[in-house]
């Protein structure tokens, strides 16, 4: 990865009505924020397959944020407590493989908290930077050429070390 | 109730704004929304007394018309007491930095100097002191201390609280009375506490309230060092200009100890001090917001909380009270420029302010800041009054009934 | 043209331009390139105005000319034109749910300012979508039944315009007031601007159309406590408040108050805001609908001590109405659509404490005023400080509690107009001399710039400044003259202005209880607290809630005509949903693989909505489509990854996931 031009790159789960629409809410206000946040729309925070998060990072982002109503306030009267509670043990998942937890942002931002979405993306922009790239395809991808090289290095032992009789 | 000036410190401004880079900054471009008003001008003490309240400085600035600005003396009756920015219906930052940069821009364009002015300043740049008193004078008082004071390059062990004298609570009788008062106060709590002694020096808010940056700064470097000499776990002052000066302009240079004011010290620790407040005063007290303290910080409660918390003490409201308080004219240099404000036919702030204390037939005017006890005094002694009535820092008063 | 084999993907591309909203701020024609070369993309291209019925009809086209079935659009919020997308592509003969937006606009175009960092961003979102919308599959919209009945929550000027427009269209209405009496704020005004006709004259009409129209169930004193069921049908429960009258009983002849144990009303009168006094068993004002009357027990004596001589029940006679055992009551009712109507509150001028509300007595609030000046009100129509003297000299200060970043940021928008008519009525009454303090004079409106000119004319006193201090006459404070500080700012001269009564021109703030009822009907806020229209331009009465809608100051500080304008525009909403008889529902409903499922249960305790349960016979979850709202709460908690989403497909969102981070 080019270190000189990297810029982050985060997933945000929004849910529609509360994070999507203050989104919106930002856009109409003409507020500007980083660009490196890539939303995908849910019904529902609750909705967030906890599979999805570790899958955006395996695939290149170095943040997922999430957004939800704030609580109490649930278009589905309680799916962001649910959301609270995978977000809480997907970062105690992350630090044991070895991710830094603040890559995993929830946040709750009300249809009215357009400011709130450029102040969340802009500062989760700065962590991101402080922390650097993730870059779990690249990882992936040395890790299966150590895998590589490993095999073709047996495999030259093996032809080299006489076999027993 | 309606809000103070939130203490966000590193957001002020940065340290070396100048007028020309205030409105690249974000709390500067508040100044671009200003609506014009006018109830800076209106609120001002000395409002109708300026060719450019708040609101025409900033038509003007916007209009880049500073120039003309620069050439009147507006901003010399500017007595820094956070009205205008406290009302102000767009939050801009008046008096934190647009006004004390209109304010060092003036001075450095006036033919002449007000004569005392230029003694304070160059006082305090050359003994550390605006009286211009021998430095190593400052911790003298300690001698006449009931209980021990001790001096941290002294007993050369970390302590809870540094208390920062300052100036007039050093050199000035009625100051020392203050200090005398706080010690007093500190030894009863059991506080663990120290003074730098002679090693300190003025914090400078007069030099931060004029902008006055070379003398300003010069405070700031010698503070800071001895600051660093020493472990403590927070500094208190009785001082409200030296706590404006640590809370608004010193983050910019580096300070980010805990600090407090003793008045909301000394709240914090209200119940412990209670049962030792045994001797009734009986005395009808009106206590007077200081404008570090209330408009810039918010401690509205606090000072009446200890006040009540004295038997015998009956506390009464001036009409001007709070958020409203009505300044005594000492700030932004103003405790320096009576002379010149006299010459320029202005009326004294401190004799409005103590005609409103009288007519609440008060026996008692209650302080937190030690400039007022003189700017009150000195009224006291020109306006003829009936009744008679004394000046007392809510310390003194803490003190005055505090068993032995 | 060959027609493509039914599992080929060929999907259509198109980017709006939205005039130069979103082409002026990202490379649109990069996007296009980028996006004509990836898999299963057979058409890319880029319009001015996608929405327009040219934009909709090029796609139509397309569709027959191409063969596309799927479409992609980049353009605005999903929020604001999906609908408009979808039925374009089913006009064409393609399953809507195979068309799918690109938020380019909200999310991209208007927030970035660097050119090449948002086509990147755009780039990306429609490689996501492209990927996604392979995977769509047809999905049929569900009809939900419309209940003809209609809520509508609050008896102002709004609700009650609201209920007279649908109960005369047939339908029937329930109002439901939380005070005795409805009328709202506007029952308290005295003349209403610009044209100054009294508020009385022409509310209480309508006040008693709602009271004998045979299509609404009016309920006052009564709160909506519970709302459940989404558009179409709502079960709600409200409580009604124990009056300690019968309602049907009492004919309102006000024969109890005058035999009342009390000889003289003493206590603080609520619809006077306390300036005037009522006894414990009142009607809040002549006209009161319904004219019920009521005993506040807080103040009866039967109800402090239970040793009252009852004269009100012996005056009452056979007709029996009082009834001191009354309870609260609930009644449940099922209504289609709900309007909400709550109003505002005026503002506190306790929080702006330099203008000495509640410590000078010559300090008073516009509305109180308004009470002052009505000929029905405490003093009888007669302008009397509270030394019971009028006022000479009268001064009134505009934005209390607006445009001001320590309370309110926002324009109160009808505070000007109050002030200026204020001023005409309390010269009128008093031939005081009126002294206008204002930051700006704000009169849009028909006729209202006229009535500005007019006030003018009549000689008030306008001066161009925020009043900064208020404190008693030093010179002396014994008359309870009131001193204003304030700059002249046309003048650029600091005024002190001596005034015997001071009249704060209070601001519009959403009610103390808003949050409250924004959860009960699952509404949203917007940052200054009101209900926030779904749209502010193009859906300015509907909520965030299918099915609810918004009327009056609820939703935004404004005047009578435009209160009276948005009920009536609420009520045809209300009755546009009616008349159709159904509302179409997302098919984004979860349902279960039963090959996969396990039969853990763990899914069942999750929904909120019980759509889940275990289908006994083959111990497999089943999910009542009906009943699930799809939130997908169960699709992510499912372990065995056996319940999908329609719409949102695990694998949909994966592809979506990975195409946004296609990007470089």
């Amino acid at each position: 990865m080019r270190e000189g031009n990297w810029r982050p790159r985060i997933v945000a789960f929004f849910c529609n009505w509360c994070t999507y629409t203050a989104a919106d809410l930002a856009g109409v206000s003409r507020l500007k924020y980083a660009p490196n946040a890539r939303v995908i729309r849910l019904m529902c925070s609750g909705r967030l397959d906890p599979q999805l998060v570790l899958a955006a990072f395996a695939r290149g982002a170095d943040g997922v944020l999430i957004g939800g109503c704030h609580p109490g306030d649930c278009h589905y009267l309680e799916g962001n407590y649910k959301t609270l509670r995978r977000f809480r043990l997907l970062r105690r998942l992350l630090r044991d493989l070895g991710i830094e937890e603040e890559r995993l942002r929830l946040e709750w931002v009300s249809a009215a908290e357009g400011e709130k979405i450029r102040q969340v993306v802009t500062d989760m922009v700065e962590t991101l930077r402080a922390l650097g790239p993730l870059d779990l395809p690249g990882q992936f991808r040395q890790w299966d050429q150590e895998v590589e090289t490993l095999k073709a290095q047996v495999v030259e032992a093996e032809r080299l070390t006489p076999q027993p009789a | 109730m309606i809000a103070t000036i939130e203490p966000e410190l590193a957001t002020v401004c940065q340290r070396d704004t100048t007028l020309e880079t205030l409105l690249q900054q974000p709390e500067g471009r508040r100044i671009l929304s200003c609506i014009q008003c006018g109830i800076c001008a209106g609120t001002c003490p000395y409002g109708e007394y300026m060719d450019f309240p708040p609101r025409r400085i900033i038509s003007m600035l916007r209009r880049g018309l500073m120039e003309e600005v620069f050439q009147s003396d507006s901003m010399l009756r500017c007595v820094a007491c956070y009205a205008c920015m406290t009302k102000c219906p767009r939050g801009i930052r008046l008096s934190d930095v647009l006004l004390p940069l209109v304010k060092e821009q003036t001075l450095q364009r006036a033919p002449e100097m007000p004569a005392e002015l230029q003694r304070s300043l160059q006082n305090t740049l050359r003994y550390g002191n605006p009286m211009g008193e021998s430095s190593r004078k400052r911790a003298n008082w300690v001698t006449t201390s009931p209980v021990p004071v001790p001096i941290l390059a002294e007993i050369r062990r970390p302590v809870d609280v540094l208390w920062f004298v300052e100036c007039y609570t050093s050199y000035y009788p009625r100051g020392q009375d203050n200090s005398r008062a706080v010690a007093r106060l500190f030894n009863a709590l059991g506080i663990d506490f120290a003074i730098l002694g002679n090693e300190e020096k003025c914090a400078g808010d007069c030099g931060q309230l004029t902008w006055e940056s070379g003398l300003f700064e010069t405070l700031t470097d010698y503070n800071m060092e001895i600051l660093r000499k020493y472990k403590f776990n927070r500094l208190v002052t009785g001082d409200t200009h030296a706590y404006n000066a640590f809370r608004i302009r010193y983050p910019m240079y580096g300070f980010n100890y805990e600090l407090e004011h003793t008045t909301p010290f000394l709240t914090r620790h209200v119940e412990q001090l209670k049962p030792r407040l045994k001797k009734p005063l009986n005395v009808t007290v009106t206590y007077h917001d200081a404008c570090c303290l209330g408009r810039r910080a918010g401690f509205y409660e606090e000072g009446r909380t200890l006040l009540r918390a004295i038997p015998g003490v009956k506390l009464v409201e001036m009409v001007h009270n709070r958020m409203n308080s009505l300044c005594c004219g000492g700030g932004g240099g103003g405790m320096w420029l009576d002379t010149y404000f006299k010459q320029k036919g202005m009326d004294r702030l401190s004799e409005r302010r103590i005609k409103e204390a009288l007519a609440t037939g008060a026996d008692v005017l209650a302080i937190s800041c030690p400039y007022e006890v003189y700017r009150f005094e000195d009224a006291l002694k020109t306006l003829p009054h009936a009744r008679p009535m004394r000046v007392r820092d809510v310390v003194e008063l803490l003190a005055e009934s505090l068993e032995d | 043209m060959r027609t493509p084999r039914p599992d080929q993907v060929r999907i259509g591309f198109y980017i709006c331009h939205c005039g130069t909203n979103i082409a002026g701020a990202l490379d649109v024609g990069e996007v296009v390139n980028h996006v004509a070369g990836l898999p299963g993309v057979a058409l890319a291209r880029d319009y001015k105005y996608l929405c327009s019925d040219p934009g909709q009809e090029l796609i139509q086209h397309d569709i027959r000319d191409h063969g596309l079935n799927r479409i992609v659009v980049a353009a605005c919020s999903p929020l604001m034109h999906e609908r408009t997308f979808r039925r374009a592509v089913e006009e064409a003969g393609l399953n809507p749910f195979y068309c799918h937006m690109v938020n380019i606009r909200e999310h991209d175009a208007w927030v970035h300012t660097d050119r090449q960092e948002a086509t990147a961003k755009a780039k990306a979102l429609a490689t996501g979508a492209v990927r996604r919308v392979a995977l769509h599959k047809p999905l049929e919209t569900k009809k939900v039944p419309i209940h003809g009945e209609v809520l509508v929550v609050g008896g102002g000027i709004a609700g009650i315009h609201a209920a007279l427009i649908l109960a005369d269209a047939g339908k029937r209405v329930y109002l439901v007031e939380r005070e005795p009496t409805i009328g709202g704020h506007m029952a308290r005004f005295d003349k209403t601007f610009p044209t100054l006709d009294c508020a009385a004259c022409i509310l209480t009409p309508k006040m008693s159309a709602v009271g004998a129209h045979p299509n609404i169930t009016l309920w006052t004193y009564s709160e909506v406590t519970q709302v459940e069921g989404y558009v179409g049908n709502f079960n709600v429960t409200v409580t009604r408040k124990p009056r300690y009258v019968i309602e049907d009983a009492c004919t309102g002849c006000l024969q109890c108050i005058e035999a009342c144990i009390y000889h003289d009303a003493r206590f603080p009168d609520e619809f006077n805001l306390g300036l005037g006094k009522r006894k414990p068993i009142h009607l809040p004002f002549p006209q009161a609908t319904p004219p019920v009357v009521l005993i506040d027990p807080g103040t009866c004596i039967e109800f402090k001590t239970g040793k009252c001589k009852k004269t009100c029940v012996e005056a009452c006679a056979d007709r029996r109405a009082i009834d001191f055992q009354q309870r609260e009551e609930t009644r449940q009712i099922q209504v289609g659509t709900i309007i909400i109507a709550t109003g505002f509150q005026t503002f506190d001028p306790r929080r702006i404490p330099y203008y000495g509300y509640g410590v000078f007595p010559t300090v008073y609030t516009a509305l109180e005023v308004e009470r002052l000046l009505n000929a029905a009100g405490p003093t009888g129509g007669e302008v009397i400080l509270r030394n019971g003297k009028p006022p000479q000299r009268v001064g009134i200060v505009h934005c209390v509690g607006s445009r001001d970043e320590n309370t309110n940021r926002y324009c109160s928008r009808v505070c000007c107009l109050y002030s200026l008519k204020l001023a005409h009525l309390i010269k009128e009454h008093t031939g005081a001399e009126v002294y206008n303090f204002y930051i700006d004079i704000r009169t849009p409106g028909k006729g209202m710039e006229e009535f500005y000119n007019r006030v003018a004319e009549e000689g008030m006193h306008l001066v161009r400044g925020k009043v900064a201090d208020v404190y008693p006459d030093p010179a002396d404070p014994a008359n309870g003259r009131l001193m204003l500080q304030v700059e002249d700012t046309l003048m650029g001269r600091i005024l002190k202005v001596p005034v015997d009564m001071l009249v704060l021109s209070v601001g519009l703030e959403p009610r103390a209880d808003t949050q409250e009822v924004r959860r009960k009907f699952n509404l949203c806020c917007g940052p200054e607290g009101f209900f926030l229209e779904r749209h502010p331009k193009l859906a300015p009465v509907s909520s965030y809630a299918e099915g609810v809608f918004l009327a009056g100051c609820c939703q935004g500080p404004k005047d009578i005509p435009d209160t009276v304008a948005q009920a009536g525009a609420a009520a045809a909403q209300a009755l546009a949903l009616i008349v159709r008889g159904y509302t179409e529902q997302e098919p984004n409903t979860a349902y279960v693989r039963e090959e996969d499922c396990s039969g853990c249960k763990s899914c069942i305790p999750l929904c909120p909505y019980t759509a889940i349960s275990l289908a006994a016979d083959k111990q497999k979850a089943f999910i009542n489509e009906a009943l699930c709202k799809g939130c997908g709460v169960c699709v992510a908690a499912c372990p065995s990854g056996s319940i999908g989403q329609n719409l949102f497909e695990d694998e949909q969102l994966l592809s979506e996931v990975e195409g946004v981070l296609t990007y470089a």
